[in-house]
């Protein structure tokens, strides 16, 4: 019995230095590239400038047109990220700021994000290879209930989110695989949606009255003198429930109403995206109220 | 409790140190640590189905008690009937009686009457048909005197629910498994190292193999109208060794973990997809099920004796009920179906035989043939295994139609965010493993075990599946 016990004892060993190794290759494969997304894009650089920083879900990634930015003089990239919360967003504008980055506008997407304070599993996991190399993202998953299994047990974060950063992902990353996410700068552009969902019902949802992740956003801005800009983007006609938006609006006056600035359908993809046109033209608009030619800084504009 | 989950993983230790550390000093005390663990493990999927467990496994001790003592045939037989009729009634009731509802109101309503069925609410007690075949084959056996009964209530129990075979076999037999719970089982070093590889190997054909199939399987199949021809085929593929991985892998981790506790299981698979035809697939695979079959319903009707229309009829049943013992659905009995049309022929020509012994394999003409005829062998259990996938028998005709005539064979982007012949490495690579060691119980022991197995560790924490505990398939039978 004492030779078998042994024998086992031998193979939990053995279990755990292979968890131990691999969790160190597939870190050190995460720790040097930087082709594949915006997290490791953003954790992989340093001093870098921008005009314009675009944060929020997809209803960002979708509907700021980069270019359109660029095409005015503005350094802008679209750091939206489809299905991301504002837990992701606040925690890439907190690595920017770790990373040196000089930023002069922020432009957030706020509005149905601002309902929970939960992090997106599919985009926070991506953080996660940089867990104990990063003092702001330990401190920002610190607060999560599995925090302790994600930094302690070795190769958990791997295991869990195997989709997202496990063996498949780590091998593209190690050759280099590029991805579309970091082209257009950032922006995504959708197409026509006649086959997506042109109907939405959105009574259930109600802002949380402080979300905490929209305030600390809204904190480190102030303290970088970084121009915040929150805006509320458009759905499209058939929604159930619009008066979601002015609840947000009550609890957040300063958040920008542009839900209404496109509506039709024909310029929707889905009903929470807009396509490529409706997208350029929700920015056109956002440039000439916020950006306008005149002004050499951006214009502060009253909600609506 | 799933054998790969972390509840497990704690449970088996604890099972391990009480049985061998604390209550090893006779056979009744191990064996009512494995009793009560067995009824622990079994109450972790739903408590009140522990009643049921115990019930069935009370009667047919008793009938089986009360066939031994029976002085006259007409008491034998009303025992022996009365066990027979209550299991089966069980099953029905729980796992057929839907079906046969909503398929004679589906009847009814095809020759223009009204009908809406009554339908039963329940679930599955899980291992149902594994545990009432224990008891059943344990009271034929008593009828037709080829065993004494049990007087020992505890010992029997065991037989019936010991936790390892309890949800999903194998499906043992009383003369093999009995005698070894009626004696102290001393711990051997050897056997319980070999049970360690066994149950090592088995979490890889689970959390590596059939797991990561399953995604691929479940986006092809899911999805099969917009599937082109090569994703058809490598879904149908891909589900072939998701099942085999899955069960195969479950009766790998169920006999490995029993040499833990000294006691041997029934081997249940014996590399079937290096079959050379179907009727040594049927010796390969599910080898419990299928010699339960044989020997409980194929030899009573006679067997292969008799006429060519008796042959014909008995190879029909036999497949087909094997088909239905699998689920209540008409795709089981499809599948069930269409491997007798398989194995027919091979039977009236007298051929199902051929392949008893192991092929020695070189590169001549006739190990080419060998080689030739396993893929066929392989290609037709595929094919009988869309019917076993798909929910209704119009999806797998449709599956199969597709694809014979889409034609396209370029790579194509699935639901799960891969592409189509992304595993083919993985499955290819472990068919080699398997292949080199197809003489062998699980590759791990031997030469180089140690590499083997920090090969083997490595891929299953690397390349298992683990968002979520997923269900054994073969629990839902």
């Amino acid at each position: 019995m004492k030779k078998f016990l042994l024998f086992t004892s031998k193979i939990l060993v053995l279990a755990i230095v292979i968890a131990i190794l691999l969790d160190f290759i597939y870190t050190a494969v995460y720790l040097q590239s930087s082709n594949r997304g915006k997290i490791d894009q953003v954790y992989n650089s340093e001093n870098e400038n921008y005009d314009v920083i675009i944060l929020g879900s997809s209803r960002a990634n979708n509907h700021f047109v980069s270019q359109m930015f660029k095409d005015k003089g503005l350094k802008t990239f679209n750091y939206g990220m489809s299905g991301g919360h504002l837990f992701e967003a606040d925690l890439l504008l907190k690595l920017m700021i770790e990373r040196h980055y000089k930023i002069k506008n922020v432009i957030l997407e706020a509005d149905l994000n601002l309902t929970n304070e939960h992090r997106a599993d599919g985009i926070s996991s991506k953080f996660l290879p940089y867990l104990h190399n990063s003092k702001i993202i330990k401190e920002h998953f610190s607060t999560e209930e599995d925090f302790n299994y994600l930094y302690y047990i070795p190769f958990y974060r791997y295991i869990k989110f195997d989709p997202q950063i496990g063996v498949r992902e780590m091998f593209f990353q190690a050759i280099h695989k590029g991805t579309s996410h970091l082209q257009n700068l950032g922006y995504h552009a959708l197409k026509d949606g006649k086959t997506g969902n042109m109907k939405n019902n959105i009574v259930s949802l109600k802002p949380l009255n402080h979300n905490k992740y929209y305030e600390e956003i809204k904190q480190i801005c102030k303290e970088n003198n970084i121009n915040f800009i929150a805006i509320m983007t458009p759905m499209c006609e058939n929604v159930v429930g619009m008066n979601y938006f002015e609840k947000v609006q009550k609890a957040y006056p300063e958040i920008h109403n542009y839900e209404n600035v496109v509506i039709e359908n024909k310029y929707f993809s889905s009903c929470g995206h807009m396509n490529d046109i409706g997208a350029k033209m929700f920015t056109a608009r956002i440039l000439k109220d916020f950006f306008p030619p005149s002004s050499p800084s951006p214009k502060v504009r009253e909600s609506k | 409790m799933f054998f790969n989950s972390l509840a497990f993983a704690v449970f088996l230790p604890i099972v391990f140190f009480l049985y061998w550390f604390v209550f090893n000093k006779t056979k009744n005390t191990q064996n009512a640590v494995l009793i009560i663990a067995s009824y622990y493990f079994y109450s972790c999927w739903d408590w009140r189905f522990l009643f049921l467990l115990v019930f069935s496994t009370f009667l047919d001790y008793y009938t089986g008690i009360r066939i031994e003592k029976s002085q006259t045939q007409k008491s034998r037989k009303f025992w022996f009937w009365l066990s027979i009729i209550v299991n089966l009634g069980f099953l029905g009731v729980f796992k057929y009686y839907n079906f046969f509802a909503s398929s004679f109101a589906a009847l009814l309503t095809g020759v223009g009457f009204k009908a809406s069925p009554f339908l039963l609410d329940v679930v599955l007690p899980v291992g149902i048909s594994f545990y009432t075949f224990h008891g059943l084959s344990y009271v034929i056996d008593i009828y037709y005197k080829r065993l004494k009964a049990e007087y020992n209530f505890v010992d029997y129990s065991l037989f019936v629910s010991y936790f390892p075979l309890l949800v999903a076999g194998p499906i043992e037999r009383a003369t093999h498994l009995l005698p070894q719970v009626k004696v102290k089982r001393t711990f051997d070093y050897e056997i319980a190292k070999e049970g360690i590889y066994q149950l090592i190997w088995g979490l890889l054909k689970k959390v590596v193999i059939a797991d990561t199939c399953a995604a691929y399987a479940n986006a092809i199949f899911d999805n099969y109208p917009s599937m082109n021809s090569l994703s058809l085929i490598l879904g149908a593929i891909y589900f072939a060794f998701q099942i085999y991985g899955d069960f195969s892998g479950y009766s790998d981790m169920a006999l490995g973990m029993s040499k833990l506790f000294g006691i041997d299981l029934l081997r249940n698979f014996n590399y079937p997809y290096f079959s050379r035809d179907i009727a040594e697939f049927w010796r390969r695979w599910h080898i419990s099920l299928s010699s339960w079959f044989k020997d409980y319903l194929y030899i009573p009707l006679g067997g292969s004796k008799g006429g060519i229309w008796m042959k014909i009829r008995n190879t029909f049943i036999i497949f087909v009920v094997s088909g239905f013992w699998h689920g209540a659905n008409w795709t089981y009995l499809a599948w069930g179906f269409i491997n007798a049309v398989y194995f027919l022929p091979l039977l009236l020509l007298k051929k199902n035989r051929n392949n008893i012994e192991s092929a020695d394999l070189s590169w001549n003409i006739d190990s080419i043939k060998v080689r030739l005829n396993i893929l066929i062998t392989f290609l037709l259990s595929c094919v009988a295994w869309v019917f076993f996938r798909a929910k209704t028998i119009t999806d797998a005709v449709s599956y199969l139609k597709r694809i014979v005539l889409n034609g396209e064979f370029s790579s194509q982007y699935l639901s799960n965010e891969r592409y189509n012949y992304e595993l083919l490495i993985m499955v290819c690579l472990f068919v080699l493993v398997e292949w080199n060691n197809r003489t062998k119980i699980e590759p791990i022991s031997g030469k180089y075990s140690y590499l083997k197995l920090i090969l083997c560790l490595t891929a299953i924490i690397a390349f298992g599946t683990y968002s979520d505990y997923k269900e054994f398939i073969y629990f839902q039978f």
